[in-house]
């Protein structure tokens, strides 16, 4: 870290400088530097060595056996059967239901999520007064507890009694149980999850909006551009980074969508609604270590896989 | 490049290691002898015991008796919420620091067995059978014991009088033939929108469709607990039997909302439904009360009492118990049929010890009788370790074939061949 700060003064790199630099660490001020560093930050290195890397390669090494809540005890009396359990994993009727349903709460989730976050971004970015109100009573829901926003929904969509099916009942429709049907209990989890989640975006988005040059907004409006043209090749361009980061997030908390399956409909009706996180879940709680760790290294290669592609796409054009 | 080595040589540590370690042929549970006897004399030392829920909470207070009996022990309670206390005794176990005793429920036996965590009840410590066989059954773990079940309770049908004696009926059905004309005749004639509200799958509802396959003479596993033996005729009839009350609108295919069973029942949505033992209060905190509503024991398909499911709770000593010899005295006074009457005085667990039931509150009130008959024929699931997993794989065909068009003898096939494919565990 240090080089670079000595390189920033000199904007043009020139040999003398890198010379400087690969002398660097024989150098006796700059040695105890880096010992004093090290030292500093040895505290850290510790904790996450000891507890985030050692638990993720222990757990990485788990999915390569066959080890079962009963090994417990002796723990490495168990045996190393290589690929299996992910081949086993890709042969599972139940876990291909479940990867499905996974990528249907991905491509249902997140287009609709940033597209709503941006469409109240855009309307709150252009009113003044009541901003604050508004920010405010949209985030609302992340901030609450899931579980219980899970309850509360679970109660609109039932189908006797329930808040929704009452409202479409004064307009003459006679609603199904939303939770009970195959079909409509995904894209119902879907759509409470949008209500839920639509608002960190919001708030980036709407940070977003502010960065994008009034000046070329203004040019463009005197060319005589609409209002969607200005939007589409304007604002949306200058908000590529932006969109980016909420892509990324928005996908990645999609991919591990678990609470509200959870408590709203235990995975079904026939699992229907069981993502990936929940199959890794049961693995787990059925005492399967050695499984349930090798679907979550399925999950994390997959999360992996997405966000490349999403930076792949929405990176800035050269 | 260096992180790249480093990496390259910590997978090859590692994969030495992992190669290095391999499964002994002969681990799990079962085949154990029975522990030694426990010394005579009087209990001493501390015992310490973990318990779930009520009996978390009273069973401190109650063991002064046993500390009065026994001056040099003393009994430390700590109560441990259901929710967290399955991982809880997992993690102990895994830690070798565990108390001396646990409440266990009887289908997590088979696993913490397994784990080794658990003591074989010694020989002559109880009776096997003082108890209800199917309780004794929780206990066993590849033909070892593990423990001494401590309460129980198992499913009965519960149906409103009142609707009953308008549909014609003033007595519960006892045969398949009749409860399927009862339900029907609840919902003709006695006004019930639903006749007999059962399971349509989902978490437990294995609990409600063993009893019809055990009932109609089938078995889980063979006699000594090493096979699955669900692919039987009599497996598919009975869920064809079930799954019956779906298709002719008897039962609701959906899964209720908690509190929904209670309410339609008072209501009248519900004429008749199975459950256990705490459905009495919330049935009548729902506004019901022995006049308009009885509990019956489960028919057989040919008249007869039908095989019921039982559960509970057993005690079990840990291997890593401190004070393995005062724990089972403990473990030994809890099961005396009239501490265990006692017990169920202050708490209402129904007692696992059939003596029990023959005198006081027990022997007199007609609907703990229902369940007391029930229960001598009721049995558990077998305790192996990957039961859990098995149930809900069963929880889940049964689901299949309550919803949708699976016949009873694809579906039992199903679950034969998912439950082999994850075995037994031991």
């Amino acid at each position: 870290m240090s080089t670079v700060k000595h390189a920033a003064p000199a904007p043009v790199a020139t040999p003398p400088v890198r010379e400087a630099r690969r002398s660097g660490p024989r150098d006796p001020a700059k040695r105890a530097q880096a010992v004093a560093g090290w030292i500093l930050a040895s505290p850290f290195v510790v904790v996450f060595l000891v507890f985030t890397a050692g638990p993720v390669l222990a757990s990485l090494g788990m999915s390569f056996t066959d080890i079962r809540s009963t090994d417990m005890r002796s723990p490495f009396a168990v045996a190393f059967v290589g690929v299996s359990n992910y081949a086993d994993l890709l042969q599972d009727p139940v876990f291909r239901k479940v990867t499905v349903n996974t990528l249907l709460y991905l491509v249902l989730g997140v287009p609709l999520t940033m597209a709503v976050a941006m469409l109240v971004a855009v309307g709150l970015n252009s009113i003044s007064r009541f901003r604050g109100f508004f920010r405010v009573a949209f985030y609302l829901p992340v901030v609450t507890s899931i579980v219980a926003v899970s309850v509360v929904w679970k109660y609109i969509y039932r189908e006797e009694g329930g808040l929704l099916n009452a409202v479409l009942g004064w307009v003459g429709i006679d609603g199904p149980g939303w939770l009970d049907s195959t079909s409509l209990a995904l894209p119902s989890l879907v759509v409470m999850a949008v209500w839920r989640n639509f608002g960190t975006l919001m708030i980036i988005f709407l940070a977003g909006l502010q960065t994008v040059p009034r000046e070329h907004l203004e040019a463009a409006e005197v060319d005589g551009a609409s209002a969607w043209g200005r939007f589409r090749h304007i604002t949306l361009p200058a908000m590529r980074p932006v969109l980016l980061f909420g892509a990324v997030i928005t996908g990645i908390g999609y991919l591990q969508f678990f609470e509200e399956a959870f408590v709203m409909t235990k995975g079904g009706p026939l699992d229907a609604t069981r993502s990936v996180t929940f199959y890794t879940y049961d693995q787990f709680s059925f005492g399967n270590y050695g499984y349930a760790a090798a679907a979550s290294y399925l999950l994390f290669l997959a999360i992996v896989v997405l966000t490349a592609i999403q930076f792949r796409l929405l990176r800035e054009r050269d | 490049m260096n992180v790249r080595t480093t990496a390259i040589a910590g997978l090859a540590v590692a994969s030495l290691v992992l190669t290095a370690c391999g499964r002994e042929d002969d681990s799990g549970a079962g085949g154990e002898a029975q522990g030694d006897a426990v010394a005579e004399g009087k209990a001493s030392g501390t015992v310490e015991v973990w318990a779930m829920g009520t009996e978390g909470e009273k069973l401190g207070d109650f063991v002064s008796e046993f500390e009065d009996a026994n001056p040099d022990a003393d009994v430390k309670v700590t109560a441990v919420p259901w929710e967290a206390a399955h991982d809880k005794i997992s993690n102990a176990i895994a830690a070798g620091e565990t108390p001396d005793v646990s409440l266990i429920g009887t289908t997590w036996m088979g696993e913490f067995a397994a784990a080794d965590g658990l003591m074989p009840t010694p020989q002559d410590l109880v009776d096997e059978g003082d108890f209800f066989p199917g309780a004794w059954g929780s206990t066993e773990v590849g033909g070892t014991s593990y423990g001494v079940p401590w309460y129980v309770e198992t499913r009965v049908l519960f149906y409103r009088t009142d609707l009953a004696k308008k549909a014609g009926w003033d007595k519960a059905p006892t045969s398949w033939d009749e409860l399927k004309q009862f339900a029907k005749d609840m919902e003709s004639k006695g006004g019930a929108e639903y006749g007999l509200n059962l399971q349509p799958g989902q978490t437990g509802s294995w609990q409600s469709y063993l009893p019809f396959g055990w009932s109609n003479g089938a078995t889980l596993t063979n006699d000594d607990g090493t096979e699955y033996t669900i692919d039987s005729p009599e497996m598919a009839e009975a869920l064809d039997y079930y799954t019956s009350y779906f298709d002719e609108d008897l039962s609701l295919t959906r899964t209720l909302d908690p509190g929904e069973l209670e309410d339609g029942f008072a209501k009248g949505t519900f004429g008749s439904f199975i459950s256990g033992p705490w459905h009495t209060g919330l049935v009548e905190d729902a506004g019901l009360d022995e006049s308009k509503y009885a509990v019956a024991p489960l028919p057989g398909p040919d008249g007869g009492m039908g095989t019921s499911f039982v559960g509970g709770g057993d005690l079990a000593v840990f291997k890593d118990a401190q004070n393995p010899d005062a724990a089972w005295k403990l473990v030994q006074w809890l099961s005396e049929p009239d501490v265990q009457q006692e017990w169920y005085d202050e708490i209402g667990d129904l007692p696992a010890v059939q003596a029990s039931w023959d005198t006081g509150e027990l022997a007199d009130d007609p609907q703990l009788q229902v369940f007391g008959e029930q229960l001598t024929s009721a049995q558990s699931p077998p305790s192996v370790p990957t039961w859990e997993q098995v149930a809900a794989s069963i929880d889940s065909v049964v689901e299949k074939a309550s919803k949708g068009d699976l016949s009873g003898e694809d579906a039992v096939k199903q679950m034969q061949s998912e439950a082999q494919s994850i075995g037994t565990g031991l």
